[in-house]
């Protein structure tokens, strides 16, 4: 911990008011994004030399650990490091006839703890997970191994450009390099028809919240006649707009933030647009723990997190309220899906659309410290237990459903794959002095500080939140519990990770061992044998696994002033905002160097102004974040030993309360059946696909057979009759081509003879 | 006169390289013939360099309304006139040189032919002349020696008799022209007393466009309607394009259309763009002939290119199509002077756009032969069969004819694309809305055609039957005429890249000043001008 107080910045900005990085970044942050492009373009050279062994997945590797190193050595300049590092002009356009009303958009990079703290797990997490990855598809070496590492690479360069982007355009770039390169990374698998409608679902999904994204960028355009992160947030810190006009009770402090909110549920799969995240689970796991689970999706709570002073300038706090409410409600709705699903990964799945749920819902509560460190722990937890479901499958042909797997972790090489899941699950659930606990708590009792004169209803929003932690637990550990422990069974699934070609075999054969030693089950007369993680999977999850561990410890870091290391990244950062209950602004002195503008419109800050913030709200009647401590854990603790209750095995490992000597007989069926249909229902996803399917994709279909039957009578027909016109003028004018020259001769005469009595017929009409 | 001298220091370096040729042509030895080329060539890049020297020295350096204009025009008649130069170039083999001593065959543009090579330089001095030009007198000569070595190219240009009929057509059609723009350049100086464009540029803006002046305009307009091979004088470009050999097509479609609009430039920046309601258009009259030509002329060539299935007739069609949307920068005039809304910058953008990228569509045509069906001597490539599949066969010129074609017809980001922007953007500042209307939907109807040669030679499979592809045979001059290709495939991508800078130097050298009269015009008054020419007509 010390380590980082050396770096802490000695300056102790105020609480208050948004934090403008006003230096410039040194020009060497370019290399974040810079390597991984320069990867994309190796593996492109690569697939053109043909190279057949793992060099394009090592190359990535050690240029995207060139990233992570770039990101920590920037780190480790704290605030001095912060501003805006222009790399070259990109737009420069003016606008209309009026000289000043031009756009611009640099290729620059904001450099500020928000952006700092996100390319510090992106950048980092992209190395473990590249590693892994090598491993992973080693068995399509040749080209496709050079697609997944150009989109892998080509993935991280967009992230941090929208991460680091310096205007919303450039940031809008990165956005839709995200989106394509997940759709790329997604589909990759091309020949199974499942991957590929995953892939255009989650395009086509994307474009709707992008377009949300794209409408807020022109509106911010029109409004604050900027695109550049600084005069933008210099002005909205000044509560005016690009005319001087204020903007306190305007649309603009609802409209742009709601239409932002659309575009970051979209990328982020809340509330009605989350349907495509379970579906992308069909993209290669490590794509699905760096894309789907730690780096992409929390693309939308960055986008809030640093549009955050826009979204606060309303009083009446109408987008953060929605996004609280959405947030919640989508934490909640994804986790009564989970008790009913038996894919591991897609349980992994809906439980990453919760957690972004709790983050959404941390930031709409305005606790953005909390919202943003939940990011962080989540991104390393969520990726572990991404990696181990991933060796799972990987070790048997694909296989996830948690009714044919067993007592994998006693399986012989799958020892690190389980204690690995084990540390993730723990952290998922909120276990006490895991990170996932303290991130959470941060949000849990957030919602109850947050008075709800402020965002209305946050009380609410608090106890379904931690009735949704509890669900969540009690899923974590419904899996942990009949995929890991237990009797040692299995059933292969039926991909193969193309096992049959010669090289992916090779590349395990030293783990296949003897059958008769270990495997039960009606595998063993297939002949098929499970095949351990090698060492690049086994490092990368390790690495992951301690790394989730390590990250809760940055919860004390800088405790007293800022809540955790995540706090002093956020003050440092356009999120900052004095959270109730939570800011100190009022007992310290704003002895700083860099002067905090103050907040123009709503203005009703803490201990600054002197006006008394609506007091911050109680839990139980004590301090929400000290009591919150408590209250989670027994709640987390409640939900492990309810899985263990209904799904555990028999002996030490099920707790001593489970019975399960099955592979996939358990006391939960019995309750289940007690429920009718419901249990049916919510495996189905409470049919929502259904629904969209025959509310919108129905409609829209019949629309467009209408549309393309009148396209094909009447436009077509216009277009073939406007076709061939040209083609009937040509052949009108053919004959005066006749190649006789005194054709000709006429022809030029007679021509000058019409053109002229033409001009003198229109001269004396005039 | 010395002024005049040094302005005319590229065509004197053009014309003693010419007399070099010449002398080097009559060496019995054929080492010292065959330095033709060579000679020639750095003859042209003398005068390019010396021209370009003498751009932007400071201070006007023609005696025209448009002082600015020769540097630009002589750099790049140079420039492109290297492309051209190599593309006529032939090699001497001893199997030609024994069939030229019996006097069985002669080719010219297989042999490196001296007296071939100075008409080349002759015209090409015409050509660089033409802007230099100060008066009508100079500027006739300047266009009928650009003229009449072409003619004697087309005749030359191959032993069939195709190509002599070709040859006199163009010379008695091209009389013709000359003969009507000749008329119109006396009329102009019966209206307004004077052969010196800017002393005429003064007259008009005193005095306004009388019946007479007017008349002249008109004539002058339609004969020089001939070199830039606009309606109502086109009709020859297909039948002359097709019969001439591919270099010497490329030749025509870029030298005298250049001459055509450097002419048509000048006098008209003598008449002056200062006239009409909002003060920066051309006379009423001349404005609707200009009109109804350009919008005429790239329609009809346009539609008449879609039906053909010659690939040089298209060619020739889209050269009018071409000239017509050059017209509308002509129309447009200096506008505001800026880059995108000046239309004679558009017009010297286009100029140097499309004489790089018509010589490299003409260069790939040049490359190939087929076998004639009966027997004797290889014929041009003639249709579009005759491409087909050439990306299998000839990856090389595939992608050249590719990147050309889709250049011509105006692809982003190619020079094409770069080339008709202004065009559109100058026409709308000029508030030619309809004008600009027709434009886009020629440019639209032209996609048909050079998409049909893009998919020839790209897509198609090469003709089924087996040995076709043998049919197809290298032109001896296969590696220069390559080259040639190259060159400008290069410079269709370069000078895209490298737009601003030529951006940069055509808006420098579209530089207008407006003619001042001892009175200055009234929008008003020239407008009466031309409400009492009907009347006035009959009486010239």
């Amino acid at each position: 911990m010390t380590m980082f107080a050396g770096t802490l910045p000695t300056l102790l900005a105020a609480a208050d008011g948004p934090f403008i990085a006003t230096g410039s970044a040194p020009q060497w942050v370019a290399l974040m994004p810079g390597l991984p492009l320069l990867g994309a373009a190796l593996c492109v050279l690569f697939a053109c030399l043909n190279v057949k062994s793992k060099l394009p997945g090592y190359a990535t590797v050690a240029l995207l650990a060139g990233g992570f190193v770039t990101a920590l050595a920037a780190f480790l300049q704290g605030p001095d490091g912060y501003g805006v590092a222009t790399i070259f002009r990109w737009i420069h356009a003016s606008i209309g006839a009026d000289a000043d009303a031009s756009i611009t958009a640099n290729f620059g990079f904001y450099m500020d703890g928000l952006s700092m703290l996100w390319m510090l797990f992106v950048t980092g997490l992209a190395t473990v997970i590249g590693l892994y990855s090598t491993e992973y598809v080693a068995s399509d070496k040749g080209l496709g191994y050079c697609r997944f590492f150009f989109a892998f690479n080509l993935f991280v360069f967009s992230m941090a450009s929208l991460v680091m982007a310096d205007n919303l355009l450039l940031l809008f770039l990165g956005w839709e390099g995200v989106g394509l390169c997940s759709y790329l990374l997604i589909g990759y698998f091309y020949k199974k028809p499942e991957a590929v409608a995953a892939a255009k679902k989650a395009f086509i999904i994307n474009r709707i919240g992008d377009l949300g994204l794209l409408m807020a960028i022109g509106a911010t355009f029109v409004v604050f006649g900027t695109l550049e992160f600084r005069p933008l947030f210099e002005m909205i810190a000044q509560g005016v707009d690009g005319k001087g006009q204020a903007i306190g009770h305007t649309w603009v402090v609802v409209v742009i933030p709601l239409l932002l909110t659309a575009g970051a549920f979209g990328k982020s799969a809340q509330l009605f647009f989350y349907v495509w995240l379970p579906d992308a689970m069909e993209g290669p796991t490590p794509v699905s723990a760096l894309i789907h689970a730690a780096t992409m999706v929390t693309a939308g709570v960055y986008l809030i997190a640093r549009m955050f002073p826009l979204y606060a300038a309303d009083d009446a706090m109408v987008a953060l309220t929605v996004v609280a409410w959405c947030g919640a409600i989508t934490a909640f709705w994804a986790a009564t899906i989970e008790f009913a699903q038996y894919d591991i990964k897609r349980i992994m799945g809906y439980s990453t659309i919760s957690q972004l749920g709790f983050m959404f819902a941390g930031l709409g509560l305005l606790g953005t410290t909390g919202a943003v460190f939940h990011v962080f722990t989540h991104a390393f937890f969520k990726a572990t237990l991404f990696l181990c479901c991933g060796a799972v499958m990987h070790g048997f042909g694909g296989q996830l459903s948690l009714r044919r797997l067993s007592g994998v972790m006693w399986m012989k090489g799958f020892g690190i794959t389980g204690v690995c899941m084990f540390i993730g699950c723990l952290s998922l659930s909120g276990v006490p002095f895991t990170a996932g606990f303290f991130s959470k708590d941060m949000i849990l009792a957030q919602a109850f500080a947050t008075p709800d004169e402020m965002i209305g209803g946050a009380t609410f929003i608090g106890l379904l939140l931690l009735l949704t932690a509890t669900m969540t637990a009690y899923y974590t550990f419904r899996v942990f519990f009949r995929v890991f422990v237990g009797p040692r069974h299995f059933e292969p699934g039926e991909d193969d990770h193309g096992h049959d070609d010669g090289l992916g075999h090779d590349a395990h054969a030293h783990h296949h061992h003897n059958p008769t030693e270990e495997e039960e089950g009606d595998a063993l007369h297939t002949g098929f044998h499970p095949h351990a993680p090698g060492w690049a999977m086994n490092g990368a999850m390790v690495l992951l696994a301690v790394g989730t561990i390590l990250v809760a410890s940055l919860y004390f870091v800088n405790k007293k002033e800022d809540h955790g290391w995540a706090g002093t990244m956020v003050r440092h950062s356009t999120a900052a905002y004095p959270s109730p209950g939570l800011a100190h602004g009022k007992d310290k002195p704003a002895a700083t160097t860099v002067e905090p503008l103050p907040l123009g419109a709503p203005a009703p800050e803490h201990g600054q102004a002197g006006k008394p913030h609506a007091k911050a709200g109680t839990f139980l009647g004590q301090d929400p974040f000290k009591i919150m401590y408590y209250v989670s854990a027994v709640l987390g603790l409640i939900g492990i030993l309810a899985a263990a209750w209904f799904h555990a095995p028999k002996g030490a490992w099920g707790l001593g309360i489970g019975n399960r000597e099955l592979p996939s007989k358990v006391r939960m069926d019995a309750v289940a059946a007690r429920f009718g249909p419901i249990p049916k229902w919510a495996e189905n996803k409470w049919y929502v696909d259904e629904l969209y399917h025959a509310i919108i994709v129905k409609p829209l279909l019949v629309l467009s057979h209408v549309f393309h039957a009148f396209d094909k009578l009447v436009i077509d027909g216009l277009v073939d009759l406007v076709g061939a016109l040209p083609r009937w003028l040509g052949t009108l004018l053919r004959p005066s081509q006749s190649g006789v020259l005194h054709g000709y001769a006429t022809g030029m005469v007679a021509g000058s003879a019409v053109l002229i009595v033409l001009v003198v017929l229109v001269a004396m009409w005039s | 006169m010395a002024a005049k001298i040094a302005l005319i220091w590229p065509e004197i370096a053009l014309f003693i390289t010419t007399c070099l040729v010449m002398l080097l042509g009559l060496s019995p030895n054929k080492q010292w013939r065959s330095l033709c080329l060579p000679a020639s060539m750095v003859g042209l890049t003398v005068a390019g360099v010396l021209a370009a020297m003498g751009m932007g020295v400071g201070g006007p350096v023609g005696d025209t309304p448009l002082p600015y204009l020769p540097g630009f025009i002589k750099v790049t008649v140079a420039g492109v006139g290297l492309l051209l130069l190599l593309l006529q170039a032939g090699l001497i083999d001893r199997r030609e040189e024994a069939l030229i001593a019996s006097g069985r065959a002669f080719s010219a543009l297989r042999t490196n032919r001296a007296e071939y090579f100075a008409l080349v330089l002759f015209s090409l001095t015409g050509l660089m002349l033409c802007a230099s030009a100060g008066d009508l007198i100079w500027l006739f000569l300047a266009l009928e020696l650009t003229s009449l070595p072409t003619y004697v190219m087309v005749a030359m240009s191959s032993s069939r008799n195709r190509a002599q009929e070709a040859g006199v057509k163009y010379f008695y059609l091209g009389a013709l022209g000359a003969a009507t723009f000749l008329y119109g350049f006396v009329m102009l100086y019966g209206g307004t007393g004077t052969l010196q464009l800017a002393t005429m540029a003064e007259v008009i803006a005193a005095e306004g466009v009388n019946t007479i002046t007017m008349a002249g305009l008109l004539l002058s307009v339609l004969g020089l309607a001939f070199k830039i091979a606009a309606v109502p004088m086109h009709f020859y470009t297909a039948d002359v394009y097709q019969g001439a050999a591919a270099p010497v097509s490329a030749f025509l479609a870029f030298v005298p259309k250049t001459a055509g609009f450097v002419a048509l430039l000048l006098i008209c920046s003598a008449v002056g763009w200062t006239h009409g309601e909002s003060g920066n258009a051309l006379p009423e009259a001349l404005r609707i002939m200009l009109w109804v030509m350009a919008a005429v002329t790239m329609t009809v060539g346009n539609v008449l290119a879609i039906l053909q299935n010659s690939i040089k007739r298209v060619l020739a069609y889209s050269s009018i199509a071409h000239s017509g949307y050059m017209l509308v920068g002509l129309l447009a005039g200096p506008g505001d002077g800026t880059f995108g809304g000046s239309g004679v910058s558009a017009v010297l953008f286009y100029l140097a756009a499309y004489g790089v990228m018509n010589t490299g569509a003409f260069a790939v045509i040049a490359c190939l032969e087929r076998k004639a069906a009966d027997r004797g001597e290889p014929m041009e490539v003639e249709d579009f069969d005759d491409l087909r599949g050439l990306w299998k066969r000839e990856p090389a010129l595939g992608v050249l004819l590719a990147i050309v074609t889709l250049s011509l017809l105006g692809f982003p980001p190619l020079l094409g694309f770069m080339a008709k922007l202004p065009l559109f953007t100058s026409g709308i500042s000029a508030g030619e809305i309809a004008l600009v209307v027709v434009l886009g939907l020629n440019s639209a109807i032209a996609a048909y055609y050079y998409l049909r040669i893009v998919k020839a030679a790209m897509i198609d499979d090469p003709r089924g039957e087996p040995g076709a592809a043998d049919s197809a045979v290298h032109h001896p001059a296969y590696n220069l005429r390559l080259v040639t290709g190259l060159c400008s495939a290069l410079g269709v991508v370069a000078l895209a890249i490298l737009a601003g800078q030529l951006a940069e130097r055509v808006t420098e050298a579209s530089g207008y000043i407006a003619p001042v009269g001892p009175s200055q015009p009234v929008g008003s008054a020239t407008v009466l001008e031309t409400e009492t020419l009907p009347v006035q007509l009959p009486m010239t």
